[in-house]
This record gives C-alpha cells, sequence and structure tokens, in this order.
C-alpha cells in the first residue's frame, strides 16, 4: 500500500520533469499521452491501494510511510511522511480518476496549440501538488501541497501568457490564496509553539482543547480554506479564474483544487471541534455564498462563468455539510460534485469548441440539434445539479441539508439558506440549459459552428471522457442513500465520525422541499428561457455588480499597497536616505578640502596636533583599563 | 590535511588572483584562469564537506599560528557547521560570477579577474576567522576590491554609487574598528574563542551599526539601490548574494554570541528595524519601475526577515535564518545574473520596455519562472522552509511580528510575480526584438547549476538546517548565555 502511495504521488511528478527536460524531442501529442499515462499510472496505484485496503480491517487501514526528514531545527522535525487512510484514498481516488479523464480530455482540446507541452507539463505539476496536499501526513506537508497547487493553478489560469486578462486573473488568484495561506501558516506557528510537532495525530492529540488559543488555531486554517475554495470573503478570484483553459477550469476550479478546504475542514476536524464559534463562522459563511453565488449566477452571460459561480454555490453547501458536523455528507457531495461539474465544464469546452472559443451564451441558442450528445450529458450534469432524483447530486445534496436539521436554531438558518439555494439552483442552471441548446439557432451559431468531427461532435479524446463523466453523475450518488444503505459513512466514520445525523423523517422533508424547491426553479427558467411565456426581469445591479467584491478589494488593499509604495518612496526613501546620503557625500568633498588646509606646513600646529592625539589616547586607555 | 583545509580555502583564490594579475594572460585565457581557479576552490569545498564533522557543533578545520602575541591577536581560522554553508555559498557564487564574467566579456579582464578572486578569498575569510583583528582584515579586504569593481566597471552612475558606498561602509567599518579595539584589550585577547562574553551595550552598538549598513538593514540602506543598479551584473550578485551574508554572519558570530546581554537589551528595536526593512522593501519592490530595482529593494527585505530569525534567539530561528541566508544567496545571485543576460538582450531594464519574453524563448521562461517561484518562497521550496522556521521561531516573542512577517510574504508574491509577468508575459514590449536569443548553451551552464541546487535543498532542506550546529558548541553556548540573561 505504501508503494502504491509513493507511485500515485511521484508518476505525475516525473511526467512534468519529463516533459520539461525533454523540450522537442517530444511532439507535442506524445506529450498529452505521457500526462495521460501517468495520470492513469497513478489511478492504478490508488486503486491498489484501496483494493489493499479495503481487504483489511478497519483498525489497520491507516499506513504511514516516511523517507525522510525534510526540516528540522532542535527538537522540532517536519518529515516527508505520506499518510495513506481512508479519506487520503478517497481523495486520491478522486484526483486521479477525474483527473485522467480530464487530462485526456485536453489532448483534444488543446490540440494545435503552440504551446502544449508546456500546458500538459502544468496539468502534472498540478496532479503531484493536489496529491501532496491530500496525501501528507503532517500540516507542513499540507500546506507546502496547499501553496503548490495555488502555484500550479496560477500556471494554469496564465497559460495564454500574452492575454493580458489572463495574466491578471492569475495574479489575482494567486495573491488571494498567499493571504490564505499566509493565515493558515499562522495557526501553524501556533501549533509548533504549543505543541512542538506538526504532525497530524501528535497536533491532535496535543492541541489546546478550547478557548481562545484553539478558536485563533481554526481561525487561520479556515482562512487558508476559505481563499481556495472560494468562498466569502476571499471568492473573488474564482470567477476571474475562468481565463484559463477549459479543461483547466474542470480539473482545478471545479473537481478538485477548490474543493480542498472541505478536505481541510475534515481532516482537521479535532481541531474544528475545539472551537465551535469558528466552526459555525464556516458554515454560516458556506450558507451565505450558496446564496450570493446563485443569485450572482442568474445574470452571468458567460458560459463558464455561470458554472463558477454555480461552483462556488455548491462548495457552500460542502462546507454547510462538513462545518455543521456532517463529514461525510460534506465528502459525499464533494465526490459527486466532481462528477457533475466536471462534466458540465468538459461539455461547455466542446461547446467553445465548436464555436470557435466563443463563450458568450447571448450569441448561443439552439445548438441542442447541432450537438445532440452533447446536450444529453449537460441535461444529466444540469439535473445532476440541480439535484433531480435518481441523479447524483440529489444523494449527496439532500444528506447535507437534511443534516442541518440536526442543528438547532443555528441549523434552521443553515437549512433555510440551502433551500434558497436550491431554487437558485433550478434556476440559473437551467437558464443557461435552455439558452444555449433551446429555441432557434443563433445567427451566430449558424455562421461558426464546426463542422462535426466525423459522427462525432468534438475529437474522440474529448468525447469519451465526457460520456464516461456522464455515467457517473448520473448513477455516482447512489454510493450511498442515508436512509436505506451508508457504505460511504462506515468508510469515512474512523477518521471523521459526524456528529450531525439526520433521522428519516428530517430527511424526508430536507429530500421533499429540495426537490420541489429544484423543480419550482427549473419551472421558473422554462416559462422565461425555454417557453419564453414570461418577460426576462430587468437584472439587479447588486447581482450585475458581484455585490461590488472587487470594488472593495481594490480600494481596501490594492490601492493602498500602491498609495504606501508611493508614499513612502516620497517621503521616506528619496529624503531620508538619498538626501541624507546626497548631503552626507557633499559634505565629505567640502570637508576634505577643508582638512586640506591642516597641512599648512607649520611644524608647530603638527606638533600640537600629536600631542592632542596623544593626550587623547592616553585617556581613553586609562579609562577602558 | 584537515588542518590546513580552511586556509586552503582563504588563500586558493587569492593565490589565483595574484596569477592572474601577475602573468600576462590574454584578455580571454584571463578569464578561463579565473573561472578554473573558482571551481578548483568549489572542489576543494566539496571535499570539506565530505570530511567535516556535522555532529559535534564544535569548531573544525581549526587553523591557529601566533601573530602578535602581545596583543593576545593570532592567526586563526576555522569553521563552525553554519560557516561550512556560508563559505560554499561564497565559493558556488563566486564561480558562478566569475564563469559569466568571463563569458560576457569585461575589459581590463586580468586586473579585473584578479579582483573577482580576491574578493572570493576574502569573504571566505571573513567567515572563517576566529580573531576579531584577522576577522577585521579580511572584512576590508572584501570592501576594497568591491569598490574598484563598482567605480570601474560599472554604469553610467558609478562614481555616485560607489562614493555613496564607500562612505557608508567605511563609517561602519570604523564603528567597529573602535569596537574591536575596545573589546579586545578589555578581554586581552581578540581570539573569539577565548574571549568571554560582554555586557557593554556600547560595544555591541559599534558591531552592529556595522553590520546593520553592511547587510543592509533599514534605514542604513541609502547605499543600495544604486549601488546594485551602477554594478556589473555578477558584482551585484555577489554584493546582495554573498556579502550581505557576512553581515548577518556578523550578528550571529559576534553580535549575538559574544554580546548575549545587549543583544537580549536591543533585539525589540533590531526586530522592530528588521520588521520596517522586510515590509518597506517589499513595498518598494512592488513598485520598482525596473528588474534590479526588485532584487535589490528585495534584497533589504530579505535581510529583515534573516535579521528577525537571527534576533529571534532560539533553535527556529537560527535554522531558518541559516537556510535563508544560503537560499537568498542562491536565488538573489541567479536572479542578477539572470537580469544581466535580460539586459544583454534588450539594453535596458525597465519594465515599461519589456514583456513577452517568454514567446519563442522556452529556456528563458522556465529558468526565470523557476527562480521568481523560489524567490517568493513558493510552499515546498527551500525558501518556504527558511522563511516558516524564522518565522515559526520569531513567533514566539509575539505573534505580531509573525503577522507582519507573513503579509510581506504576500507583498513577495506580488513584486515577484510582477516581476515574472513584466519580463516574460504580456505583449511583447518595444526593447524586446524577435532577433533577441533564448538563453545559450553557456548562459544555462552557469544558471542551471544553480537552480540545481535550490531545488536539492527544496527537497532537502534539511541538509543544512539538520547539519548547521550540530550538538553542543556555539548555539548551545548562546542558548545557555540567554537563559542566564533572561533570569
Amino acid at each position: 500500500m505504501n508503494t502504491a502511495a509513493w507511485v500515485t504521488l511521484l508518476a505525475p511528478l516525473a511526467s512534468a520533469v519529463a516533459i520539461t527536460l525533454t523540450g522537442n524531442l517530444l511532439s507535442r501529442r506524445q506529450a498529452g499521452f505521457l500526462a495521460t499515462g501517468a495520470a492513469l499510472v497513478a489511478f492504478g496505484a490508488a486503486i491498489t491501494a484501496f483494493v489493499t485496503m479495503v481487504g483489511k480491517d478497519a483498525e489497520e487501514r491507516i499506513a504511514q510511510t516516511t523517507s525522510w526528514t525534510w526540516l528540522s531545527a532542535g527538537s522540532f522535525h517536519v518529515n516527508l511522511t505520506l499518510l495513506t487512510d481512508q479519506l487520503s484514498i478517497m481523495m486520491m481516488l478522486i484526483i486521479t480518476g477525474v483527473g485522467s479523464l480530464i487530462v485526456a480530455y485536453s489532448v483534444g482540446y488543446i490540440d494545435g496549440d503552440d504551446e502544449e507541452r508546456r500546458f500538459f507539463a502544468y496539468m502534472s505539476l498540478f496532479l503531484f501538488s493536489m496529491l501532496l496536499l491530500v496525501q501528507g501526513g503532517d500540516l507542513l506537508l499540507l500546506l507546502a501541497g496547499w501553496g503548490m497547487v495555488g502555484l500550479s493553478s496560477y500556471l494554469l489560469i496564465g497559460y495564454h501568457q500574452h492575454r493580458a486578462a489572463a495574466v491578471a486573473a492569475a495574479k489575482k488568484a494567486f495573491v488571494m490564496n498567499a493571504f490564505g495561506d499566509a493565515a493558515m501558516a499562522m495557526s501553524l506557528f501556533l501549533l509548533v509553539q504549543h505543541t512542538g510537532r506538526l504532525d497530524y495525530a501528535g497536533v491532535f492529540e496535543n492541541a489546546p482543547g478550547g478557548g481562545a488559543l484553539a478558536t485563533v488555531i481554526a481561525l487561520g486554517l479556515l482562512g487558508g480554506a476559505l481563499a481556495k475554495s472560494a468562498q466569502i470573503p476571499l471568492h473573488t478570484w474564482l470567477p476571474d479564474a475562468m481565463e484559463g483553459p477549459t479543461p483547466v477550469s474542470a480539473l482545478i476550479h471545479a473537481a478538485t483544487m477548490v474543493t480542498a478546504g472541505v478536505y481541510l475542514i475534515v481532516r482537521c476536524h479535532p481541531l474544528f471541534e475545539n472551537a465551535k464559534a469558528v466552526e459555525n463562522l464556516a458554515a454560516g459563511l458556506g450558507a451565505v455564498t450558496l446564496v450570493m453565488a446563485g443569485l450572482i449566477a442568474l445574470v452571468q452571460t458567460d458560459i463558464k462563468r455561470v458554472i463558477a459561480y454555480s461552483t462556488m454555490s455548491q462548495i457552500g453547501y460542502m462546507f454547510v455539510g462538513a462545518a455543521a458536523g456532517s463529514y461525510v455528507n460534506g465528502m459525499f457531495h464533494l465526490m459527486t460534485h466532481a462528477f457533475f461539474k466536471a462534466l458540465l465544464f468538459l461539455a461547455a469546452g466542446i461547446i467553445i469548441h465548436a464555436l470557435h472559443d466563443e463563450q458568450d451564451i447571448r450569441k448561443m441558442g439552439g445548438l441542442g440539434k447541432k450537438l445532440p450528445h452533447t446536450r444529453t450529458v449537460f441535461l444529466i450534469g444540469s439535473l445532476a445539479l440541480v439535484g433531480v432524483p435518481p441523479f447524483s447530486g440529489f444523494f449527496s445534496k439532500d444528506a447535507i441539508i437534511a443534516s442541518t436539521l440536526d442543528r438547532g436554531t443555528f441549523g434552521l438558518f443553515l437549512f433555510g439558506a440551502c433551500l434558497i439555494g436550491a431554487f437558485l439552483t433550478g434556476v440559473y442552471t437551467f437558464r443557461l440549459y435552455f439558452i444555449v441548446f433551446h429555441g432557434e439557432q443563433s445567427a451566430f451559431a449558424k455562421e461558426h459552428l464546426h463542422e462535426p468531427h466525423g459522427r462525432l461532435e468534438g475529437p474522440l479524446s474529448m468525447v469519451w471522457p465526457v460520456t464516461i463523466l456522464g455515467v457517473l453523475a448520473a448513477v455516482g450518488g447512489l454510493v450511498q442513500f442515508a436512509p436505506v444503505w451508508h457504505p460511504l459513512t462506515r468508510w469515512l466514520e474512523p477518521i471523521a465520525p459526524s456528529f450531525a445525523e439526520a433521522t428519516n423523517t428530517q430527511e424526508f422533508i430536507a429530500s421533499a422541499g429540495t426537490v420541489a424547491l429544484g423543480l419550482l426553479g427549473i419551472y421558473v427558467a422554462w416559462t422565461m428561457f425555454g417557453a419564453k411565456t414570461r418577460p426576462v426581469p430587468q437584472p439587479v445591479a447588486a447581482f450585475e455588480a458581484k455585490f461590488w467584491w472587487d470594488e472593495l478589494y481594490d480600494a481596501i488593499f490594492y490601492r493602498p499597497a500602491v498609495a504606501a509604495s508611493a508614499l513612502l518612496r516620497r517621503l521616506v526613501e528619496v529624503p531620508l536616505v538619498f538626501g541624507s546620503i546626497n548631503e552626507l557625500t557633499r559634505g565629505f568633498r567640502i570637508g576634505s578640502v577643508e582638512l586640506a588646509r591642516v597641512q599648512n606646513g607649520l611644524v608647530r600646529s603638527y606638533a600640537f596636533a600629536l600631542t592632542t592625539g596623544l593626550a587623547v589616547l592616553t585617556v581613553i586607555f586609562l579609562v577602558t583599563k | 590535511m584537515n588542518t590546513w583545509l580552511t586556509t586552503f580555502l582563504i588563500f586558493l583564490p587569492m593565490v589565483g588572483a595574484a596569477l592572474v594579475w601577475l602573468t600576462p594572460f590574454s584578455k580571454h585565457m584571463a578569464g578561463a584562469v579565473a573561472t578554473l581557479v573558482a571551481l578548483l576552490e568549489v572542489a576543494l569545498w566539496v571535499i570539506a564537506v565530505e570530511r567535516f564533522n556535522f555532529a559535534t557543533g564544535d569548531l573544525q578545520f581549526e587553523q591557529q599560528h601566533a601573530w602578535f602575541r602581545d596583543l593576545g591577536s593570532s592567526y586563526h581560522v576555522g569553521q563552525f557547521g553554519f560557516s561550512l554553508w556560508l563559505i560554499g555559498l561564497t565559493v558556488i557564487a563566486g564561480a558562478a560570477a566569475t564563469a559569466y564574467a568571463w563569458w560576457a566579456g569585461r575589459e581590463r579582464a586580468r586586473a579585473y579577474f584578479g579582483l573577482m578572486l580576491f574578493l572570493t578569498g576574502s569573504v571566505v575569510g571573513v567567515f572563517a576567522a576566529q580573531d576579531l583583528l584577522l576577522f577585521y582584515a579580511f572584512f576590508e579586504a572584501m570592501l576594497i576590491p568591491l569598490y574598484v569593481l563598482i567605480g570601474v566597471w560599472g554604469g553610467a552612475g558609478r562614481l555616485g554609487a560607489t562614493i555613496k558606498f564607500v562612505v557608508y561602509t567605511v563609517a561602519g567599518s570604523l564603528l567597529m574598528l573602535a569596537a574591536i579595539i575596545v573589546y579586545g584589550l578589555q578581554q586581552n585577547t581578540f581570539d573569539l574563542t577565548q574571549a568571554m562574553t560582554s555586557g557593554n551595550r556600547w560595544l555591541f552598538l559599534g558591531f552592529a551599526i556595522a553590520f546593520a549598513v553592511k547587510a543592509p538593514l533599514f534605514p542604513f540602506h541609502g547605499w543600495l539601490p544604486d549601488a546594485y543598479r551602477e554594478s556589473p551584473p555578477e558584482v551585484a550578485a555577489l554584493l546582495s548574494g554573498v556579502i550581505s551574508k557576512a553581515a548577518a554572519y556578523g550578528f550571529l558570530r559576534i553580535a549575538i554570541a559574544q554580546f548575549p546581554e545587549p543583544a537580549h537589551h536591543f533585539r525589540t528595536l533590531i526586530l522592530a528595524l528588521a520588521t520596517i526593512g522586510l515590509v518597506y522593501g517589499s513595498l518598494l519592490a512592488f513598485r520598482a519601475p525596473d528588474i534590479r530595482g526588485v532584487i535589490a529593494y528585495s534584497s533589504l527585505g530579505q535581510m529583515g526577515l534573516i535579521t528577525l530569525g537571527l534576533f529571534a534567539t532560539n533553535e527556529l530561528g537560527y535554522d531558518g535564518a541559516v537556510l535563508q541566508m544560503v537560499n537568498h544567496g542562491l536565488i538573489s545571485v541567479s536572479l542578477f545574473l539572470l537580469a544581466g543576460m535580460v539586459e544583454r538582450r534588450t539594453a535596458t531594464g525597465e519594465f515599461a520596455l519589456l514583456g513577452g519574453m517568454a514567446k519563442g524563448r522556452p529556456a528563458l521562461a522556465t529558468v526565470l519562472m523557476i527562480v521568481g517561484m523560489m524567490a517568493l518562497a513558493v510552499p515546498l521550496s527551500s525558501a518556504f522552509a527558511g522563511e516558516f522556521l524564522i518565522l515559526a521561531g520569531v513567533f514566539q516573542h509575539g505573534w505580531g511580528w509573525a503577522a507582519v512577517g507573513a503579509i510581506a510574504i504576500v507583498l513577495g508574491a506580488m513584486y515577484s510575480l510582477r516581476l515574472i509577468s513584466a519580463v516574460l508575459h504580456r505583449e511583447q514590449g518595444s526593447a524586446v526584438s524577435d532577433a533577441a536569443l533564448d538563453l545559450r548553451r553557456a548562459e544555462l551552464a552557469i544558471i542551471v547549476p544553480l537552480i540545481l541546487l535550490l531545488l536539492v535543498l527544496s527537497a532537502w532542506p534539511d541538509a543544512i538546517t539538520g547539519h548547521s550546529f550540530g550538538h553542543g558548541g556555539l548555539v548551545a553556548g548562546i542558548q545557555a548565555a540567554f537563559q542566564a540573561v533572561a533570569k
């Protein structure tokens, strides 16, 4: 199992290094195959580890393997340790499984680009980083992976590096995540100070069990989680990140990296459980995010941005689930979301590809007739997203909503937000679906729609991953149906025992409410955008302006930094440092002229200077002695 | 041979310098011989690493010969674990800089390469000297070649830059000399291993100001922007990568180790200056208009960070600071050499005229991207490890220091990304022509080994943190002294 864990981690790294070093020796297509192969090898190794783990008793499923001491100072040690347990193996399977599908899809999607090799090197680097994040057996390695996924995300968002918008979006994503990293680092410093170690077991055992200290530690971790998972208030980078190529959005900004915050909460649940206030804050922010993102998604006109806001909203659900104490359901939704959201992005990629890189939905319309297969999978993804039974989203999302009912009054607030979110999801998802696929074909689509590739709607490498994801999005939720069977709960129980469990009645109330509201949302979307029986309402300024978050950050951070820099230069650097030194050099020159006068050739003045000097030296000598 | 190793390390480059000065080599030969000597020096250092006993914290490869017996001064050299790493940084950076100068070609080559070798030898001497007068001699010997290298081979504003540099450093050196003399007379010996610790705050300040100027620390950095901008790139590389570390080393070896009580007394002041420098340097780097401006001000910030680690006065801080000295040295040398390579192609370092260089130049893009990522301390890099230890160390004196440090790290991300994208990305700049070539093989041969070292350190930062102080020895003594002071 340990060997398999190392293979999983290192196969993508090997691919990234190989593609970088071989340069032009590898053809572009070969680079794509290499990256796909490496991802598949990692997936195979993860399955091997999983099968081994299933064969063992629940108590023996945790395995650790250490290679060498990475860092040490005095008694503080950080080892390069991989932890393979029920939680990390689940993440490994999702990352490598969905990851290999998306990398394979990219072979067709990115085909013909000048710098394909760079793209595949970055994708492999990302897989390595993400795996490090979930496999590391130590909080510092978690932070390392945390930053490395930020780096690969930066590289991939800015992949089209001549486009100013892409470069700016990449920088924004990195800097915003650097804030999260800094917050996390602060809680690690606290843990080092109070426990002297950073390995999970040691930290959980020795961390302060409550009080202000525990609260601050949990707050720092939450800061990192909010930034990485694009939750309010650190969310504004995610919509801009859609500047990256579509497979990147599917892999990093939907299926894996952005859900890392949920993984963090589940992994470090003992630390969060020590700080109830922070846990509630996390759940509350998740609830606010899921509603706010749903509102903004209503008015977006870029196909990828609609899906991006929906991602924010769905991660909000996961936060509600995990932070309200239902870890299993949070992880469950993370998994089904990876299937259906990757599916939606990849299907959107086929549309964008077919329309010569057009992403504006106002130019689309009536694409269903030309792209029937894409329409089908997109519909599956949409139904799963809304949570219509029996598609996957239904099982996981309803379980989260039901579990909020187990959390008293605060739970009712969460429950209400989740229901509003369910309605909004129905509206914005099917607004997108109807606008893109229904009605008359738009003039733009008529003019620009690609000729199909043979009988397929895109290259083979793009069509089959989408098909597989379509199947997973349809049936993936059957893994667990809380009232009847719950293998996932049993699997994760030893790592993260949930403390919010819904009764069957609560499950029923939640399901009925969610499904009804979701269907109502679809109906509203149908009357406005499908059947066009209702006029489309005037857009709300606040939604259009995305609630002014960007303007807020511009005003409170970027501009002050620029102003402070300019001010320091003008008020401190120039006068104090340059001014004084210029004065000094001038004084030096004048002084040397003055000093030259001392050399007047008169023996009496030399003798005077000599005796004075001797006297001063004698005094100094006597004093110090 | 072990007893002679340190002496060999000091004097091999100096003998090389004499050879280059005195033999009528052609321009090309002078560079070739100097590079060869610099590489031999690296090989000698590798032998030293192999023979070093990392388990103990005691002085090794020690050699002592009587000099001024009456004064209590002797030729006494040797190495601790951390001096070994700093000497390693010096000889490797020296080799890279010499090789780059050879490739780029410099006028009056014999004088130039002689000075470069002499400089390398002097810095090694600074890190190895265990006698204060000897330390002072090497410290001054290190400055003289720098004055000449900047003043003669610098850019258009070299004269002003040199004068500022001279005025600042001479002022600092005189203070240090006075402090050395008084301290030596008080102790009846100039030998660092025999002198007792002292509680004299004025003496501490004499040393501390000299090192603060040399590092530089805010607000003693008036010489820095001009010196870094006007020097030839490889000299700027040594200045920021290596010479600044001599100051940080001085803080650790002399100011803290010999003056624990004053170090404890002034700790808050120095931590404050270091923190201000860190934020101030990072903010100015974020708006600097050219490549060298960014590197110069970021160096100011990084020296603040290293000083934070040293004056955290705990094991986390010391180990982090030593690691970060090596990291910043390698990163800064690589960045300045890369700046030189970009400037050769575009004749400017102004961001307004640059841009789009990644297209068609994959080697330059990859190399600059990797070094830039190291510079912003991307997690899992050795710089990340160093920053983490330093901030974790200083955190123990109050969360505020670490919080401000963490914010400065965000600023670090902002200025590094700005540098990368302004050179490599966006539309092609007006100074960038299509004819500007990708990195040549010779340039890659110089820069890639530096990057490989950084990558190896990233995979195993414990190579330094676990092998700098050993058991007992210097740091154990410092810790004991500090505990005594705290009581």
